[in-house]
């Protein structure tokens, strides 16, 4: 029975591993073709770990750790790697592909040698449901042709079209069902759209609308298309073949007389991207201000929701108070909400048309004769408004570890202070404060990390904004760095920096590290765990 | 007398009564605020109060039946997400946990260091590699690429697994060693021991692990953001907060009634787990 059961194991041991293994030899090739270099030696890492490790009965401990590591090393010890990669190159909107990606797309890319022009016919414009248009070219008896209209990006993609007879009754067109036909008129208001499209008739012929006829039948034309670029692999040039121009590589990008030509290509550029943040101004002007919020921010989150925190955790400190059960978990609410409801919802209240807090306040401004304060249009109001919500959101975790470490100050110490004829302030500022700071100064430094990195609450609330006038880039007043680095790769309307994005990356990676160290230092945390070890 | 009395129960008592409930207000207002103007039948932000005059369910009605807003999509999305991220978190969590509390190997402590020290490191702060990463897995595996809830699963379990592993080998550590080494006397081998003893045993914590993951991937905005384009794919968070950005005023009824539906179960399950969460939180550090 053990040995069947023994048996069992090992085959469905072997079973998975080899599943795992079908898929890596899968990815390999695929990963070769598209040139992910990171990708394939990801894969072929943990490829060869798994199969070491589970093949050989020499590594026991490792069965254990490693598909918890694998995930590890993949999603997060990679990216930082590759992090580090992406920031010494120019990867970015118009930079995405590789060289020879690139090259495919240019060579793709075709024209039309204005010598071939010639032949004309019958054209019908349709629309089907979608709104995708489709042309009939009526050639002659024999080529009724009939297809989807493409833009020049599909027409390696789309099929040719067909000889559809059935479209003209006693020479007279029909509409098939399901399609509209295009007006005249139509057909001028749409000039724009179709004359960008083509019917694809075979690998060198096409037909294009030509004239436009508001009574009856428009006019079509045949053209051929021939490719527009040519690679020279020999001399690494492109050749443009309807000016019979050489284009040169220049960095990252062939240049046709004097014009950069899109796509372009990703290149290492070793230190461009930390030379701009430093030192082109529009961007280390930003940065500065950036940074140096950012350090505010968190270091503010943590002074006010400690001190609120602190506050109450002393006053129903006290033997005999009523209520205390009711208060503790009224506090605790702020912290059990998911942060992005939280913002959401802070956002209405602060809204300055229409919100709350501007129509409770509205008695105040009247009083002191001001204008009502538009929350989160302006630097001062919208970093005051962060600031407020945060604390809102951080003063229950304080709450909870000071009261936490309040219970656990002796009793007998404080007595013995009022004895000695300390008043209760005396022996709050001499005796528990350093005594809960000792415990409590490294969640202090937690939650001071957490906040330096607390994207939520940023982007959802104010959204990095209001925005600073005169900087290259997107970023506002109440941006911290991650939500800058977010704004520069992914949303913040000037294109993807992947390459910039990363460097500034790499910042917050350095100063995450020093924070660490510092705390490290300070509450000799690392003895501790290595002691626990 | 009497007097005398009073103010003598001001100086003890009454004055912290007073500031409790000024921050009690504090706390409270902007979630009673919500919760009421959930169910209020004004139409808009302007005229919204505390206390609302009519009772409705029209915005939580409009929210399952506007074919723009899939709100229930996404909310089915994100427990999808967060669960499966989370159960197969706690598990190789709780394997890798098992080794480093019982097994003895070179390079233990070694390992151990670089997970705290890894861990230091929030994984969204390398959104922008995980996102290029991911593009090109689009290209060789679709199925896990960019846009998929497989990738994202992916990446949420590679996120706080380090974290995890070492909470659950720190409650291992307090099982007694005497239990497994009878069982090994038994004849028991290492996969009994874990399955039998040690995972039962450690129950406990696992839960807590596995309730504090389920909240955090539930609440986490960057990386959904940035994987998920498709609107039929989003989750709550990317959801509500991407659709309601132009008019506050008038979604605002909208805005309550999906923010009460998303926060609640979230709300009900951490004050639940509260003790335990933020023993678990004192540890390391993911919320707060």
């Amino acid at each position: 029975m053990i040995y069947l059961s023994m048996a069992l194991s090992k085959i469905s041991r072997y079973v998975l591993l080899a599943i795992f293994n079908a898929l890596i030899v899968y990815t390999i090739p695929l990963a070769l073709t598209f040139e992910s270099w990171f990708f394939l030696s990801l894969t072929l890492v943990i490829g060869i770990l798994v199969n070491v490790v589970y093949f050989t009965d020499r590594f026991q401990p490792m069965k254990w750790i490693l598909p918890g590591m694998i995930f590890m090393i993949s999603f997060v010890v990679f990216p930082a790697i590759y992090n580090t990669f992406v920031s010494f190159t120019n990867w970015s909107t118009g930079h995405i592909l590789t060289k020879a990606q690139a090259i495919s797309v240019l060579e793709d890319r075709v024209f039309t040698p204005d010598d071939q022009k010639g032949l004309e016919f019958e054209m019908y414009i349709l629309q089907d449901q979608d709104l995708k248009f489709y042309y009939v070219a009526n050639l002659d008896s024999d080529n009724i042709l009939f297809g989807r209209a493409v833009s020049d990006d599909e027409i390696f993609s789309t099929s040719y079209a067909t000889h559809e007879p059935s479209l003209f009754i006693n020479g007279e067109f029909s509409i098939p069902d399901g399609f509209y036909q295009l007006s005249g008129k139509e057909q001028i208001a749409n000039s724009t759209t179709l004359q960008e499209l083509s019917l694809v008739i075979d690998q060198n012929t096409r037909a294009q609308l030509y004239k436009i006829s508001v009574f009856g039948a428009s006019t079509g034309r045949l053209t051929s298309t021939s490719q527009l670029y040519t690679y020279d692999e020999l001399n690494d040039v492109l050749i443009n073949n309807a000016t019979n121009s050489v284009c040169p590589v220049i960095k990252d990008n062939f240049e046709c007389d004097g014009n950069e030509i899109e796509p372009g290509w990703r290149v290492y550029v070793g230190g461009e991207n930390y030379r701009k943040l430093f030192s082109s101004q529009r961007i280390r002007g930003p940065l500065n201000i950036v940074t140096k919020w950012t350090f505010q921010f968190a270091l503010l989150s943590v002074i006010f929701s400690f001190a609120v925190g602190l506050l109450l955790s002393v006053i129903l400190n006290k033997d005999g108070l009523k209520f205390q059960r009711i208060y503790r978990s009224v506090f605790i609410l702020p912290y059990a909400i998911p942060a992005f409801v939280s913002a959401l919802v802070w956002k209405g209240l602060l809204n300055p048309d229409y919100g709350v807090i501007n129509s409770w306040l509205g008695p105040l401004y009247e009083i002191l004769d001001v204008e009502p304060v538009k929350w989160l249009k302006t630097k001062e109001s919208a970093r005051s408004a962060v600031l407020l919500v945060n604390t809102w959101l951080g003063f229950p975790y304080m709450f909870l570890i000071t009261t936490g470490a309040l219970q656990s100050i002796p009793k007998e110490l404080i007595e013995a202070a009022k004895v000695d004829g300390a008043t209760g302030l005396q022996s709050f500022w001499r005796i528990t404060f350093p005594l809960l700071m000792v415990s409590i100064s490294p969640l202090l430094i937690g939650s001071f990390a957490f906040n330096f990195n607390n994207f939520t609450l940023i982007f959802l609330l104010s959204g990095g904004g209001p925005p600073i006038v005169g900087s290259e880039v997107s970023v506002g007043w109440t941006d911290i760095l991650i939500s800058f680095t977010y704004k520069l790769a992914i949303s913040g309307g000037r294109g993807n920096l992947f390459g910039l994005a990363s460097s500034v990356t790499i910042i917050i990676f350095a100063l995450v590290l020093i924070i660490s160290a510092i705390s490290f230092r300070y509450t000799k945390r690392l003895e501790r765990i290595y002691g626990n070890i | 007398m009497e007097t005398f009395k009073f103010f003598n129960w001001v100086k003890e008592y009454g004055w912290r009564h007073f500031v409790a409930l000024i921050f009690v207000t504090f706390a409270i207002y902007p979630i009673l605020f919500v919760v009421t103007n959930s169910v209020a039948d004004f139409a808009n932000l302007t005229n919204s109060k505390l206390i609302p005059e009519g009772f409705t369910l029209k915005h939580f009605k409009l929210l399952s039946s506007d074919p723009l807003v899939p709100y229930f999509k996404w909310l089915y999305n994100t427990y999808k997400v967060a669960l499966i991220a989370a159960i197969f978190n706690v598990f190789l969590g709780t394997l890798a946990a098992y080794a480093f509390s019982r097994l003895q190997f070179k390079g233990r402590r070694a390992s151990l260091l670089t997970l705290v020290i890894v861990q230091m490191f929030p994984s969204f702060l390398a959104f922008v590699a995980i996102y290029l990463l991911f593009f090109q897995i689009s290209d060789i595996a679709p199925f896990m690429g960019l846009g998929t809830h497989f990738g994202l699963i992916l990446v949420y379990l590679g996120g706080s697994i380090g974290f995890n592993s070492w909470l659950i080998k720190g409650f291992m550590d307090t099982i007694s060693p005497s239990l497994d080494e009878a069982a090994k006397v038994d004849g028991a081998t290492e996969y009994q021991i874990f399955r039998r003893i040690i995972a039962p045993l450690s129950r406990p914590i696992l839960v807590v692990i596995f309730v504090i993951t389920f909240i955090g991937i539930y609440s986490d905005f960057i990386l959904a953001a940035i994987f998920l384009k498709d609107k039929n794919l989003w989750t709550v968070a990317v959801g509500i907060n991407t659709v309601f950005i132009d008019d506050f005023n008038a979604d605002w009824g909208v805005i309550a009634a999906s923010s009460v539906i998303a926060a609640t179960p979230i709300a009900v399950l951490f004050i639940f787990f509260q003790k335990q969460i933020t023993g678990g939180l004192t540890a390391g550090s993911v919320k707060g």
